[in-house]
């Protein structure tokens, strides 16, 4: 900008932009969501034709588009991570202060990673095949959150 | 057996050492007594993660003891009486230590009927929130001018050296021969109007996230000292939607629409809304 540039006219206008929204975990969800939440259990849908199970669940199967509503079965509460990433640009709407560790962990039974915290272990330690396993929220907020995070245990 | 709810409340009372958790017990010990009227007294034995539930007519050694009827009981435990409106309606008391107590409902997963294990849901979540985003403009230096030229009641616009365009709002740089404007021209502030959008689905205002009630007239007027298609866009008086003419240029043939003045208002403060919207000039 030039050095001679008059700022004079310039000026900042605040506002705040509030936008109210429904989120409904749909049928699937919602069952997920509640089944986590009451029972501290994991819960994915089996593709028969595909001999996939899905965590977390889905309605339709992701490759040959099957119904899987009713298709239920329990997975592990502990797994494995199959890759992770270690956040480090901090900002507040963030789940925890960085760095912090976001790891896709293969629970025992299932074919698909979930994505969740882990902590418990400095992020340089982490690897990819540590065994982990879920610690439970105390207080529910009916999200994926009521697994609190994973943290490492023994294979 | 006594049912409530279409659930036997003997079988909610004797599932409670099955589902209690463990893992969630750690440094948490006591005795806790239940006296559930006619469903009888249980006392609740907390150590060392384990809980043990036996009939005691004495609650006297317990840490908390918590009084209610039967069907409050199980409609707590089912989720279909919520116990902060039991407390208040006095229909479920805590004696003794009220926080302890709240520490130990934390540690039984919640009660399924049998037969419901199957299908543990027809619950849906649904969740509501309100995201606040909170938003900074800059005005620049032209687009500042402009807007304070608002709050003094004129309506500016900038000319282009080169083809001699004018645009309001102002923009820095002239939009058809992209050189930078150099001219301030006052405009208006009437004019007539030339277009006429009649919106039934208005957006939220980004500055406040409300919206305009509708249907609402967006219009584009041609005010004194433009020409051609350099119309300035603003609202139109909501009551007067049905009385304007939308003025046109057709193979030449210029036909004039209603000649219209801003409202201004009382409070300006250097923004669009300074106009009000545009109305008859009758």
């Amino acid at each position: 900008m030039q050095s001679d540039f008059d700022t004079s006219d310039c000026y900042t206008i605040e506002g705040k932009l509030a936008l109210p929204y429904t989120y409904f975990a749909g049928r699937v969800g919602s069952r997920f969501i509640t089944t986590l939440r009451d029972q501290h259990k994991i819960m994915g849908v089996r593709c028969d034709a595909c001999d996939t199970v899905f965590v977390p669940p889905r309605q339709t199967c992701e490759r040959c588009l099957g119904d899987l509503t009713d298709s239920w079965c329990e997975v592990g509460s502990r797994g494995r991570v199959v890759n992770f990433t270690v956040v480090r640009y901090p900002d507040r709407h963030l789940p925890r202060p960085v760095p912090y560790v976001l790891a896709m962990i293969l629970l025992e039974g299932a074919d698909t990673p979930i994505v969740h915290l882990l902590e418990g272990i400095p992020p340089e330690q982490v690897a990819v095949d540590m065994a982990v396993e879920a610690v439970f929220a105390e207080t529910t907020t009916h999200t994926i959150r009521d697994i609190d995070h994973f943290k490492p245990c023994d294979a | 057996m006594t049912t409530y709810f279409g659930v036997d409340v003997a079988d909610v009372i004797e599932t409670m050492p099955s589902r209690f958790r463990k893992e969630a017990a750690a440094g948490i010990s006591g005795r806790f007594g239940y006296d559930l009227g006619e469903a009888g007294r249980w006392r609740l034995a907390v150590r060392d993660g384990d809980a043990a539930l036996a009939p005691a007519e004495d609650l006297d050694d317990c840490l908390a003891v918590v009084a209610t009827d039967p069907q409050t009981f199980v409609g707590i435990q089912l989720g279909k009486i919520d116990a902060t409106e039991a407390m208040a309606l006095q229909k479920l008391t805590v004696a003794g230590d009220r926080g302890a107590f709240g520490s130990i409902t934390r540690l039984f997963q919640k009660y399924l009927p049998p037969g419901e294990e199957a299908l543990p849901d027809t619950e849906l979540v649904v969740l509501k929130q309100t995201i606040s985003v909170g938003q900074t403009f800059a005005t620049g230096p032209v687009m500042g001018r402009f807007l304070k030229g608002l709050k003094q009641k004129k309506i500016l616009a900038m000319r282009c050296p080169v083809c001699g365009r004018l645009q309001s709002p102002p923009r820095e740089i002239c939009a058809v021969c992209r050189v930078r404007n150099t001219e301030w021209v006052e405009v208006g502030p009437k004019g007539e109007m030339r277009m006429l959008e009649y919106v039934y689905y208005a957006s939220p205002d980004p500055l406040t996230g409300e919206t305009r009630e509708t249907p609402y007239g967006a219009i584009g007027v041609l005010l004194d000292g433009c020409r051609d298609e350099e119309v300035f866009w603003h609202l139109l008086n909501p009551a007067q939607l049905d009385r304007v003419q939308m003025g046109s240029v057709i193979d030449g043939q210029v036909r004039h629409g209603s000649r219209l003045r801003p409202v201004w208002a009382e409070n300006r403060t250097g923004s669009i809304d300074d106009i009000q919207y545009f109305e008859l000039d009758d």
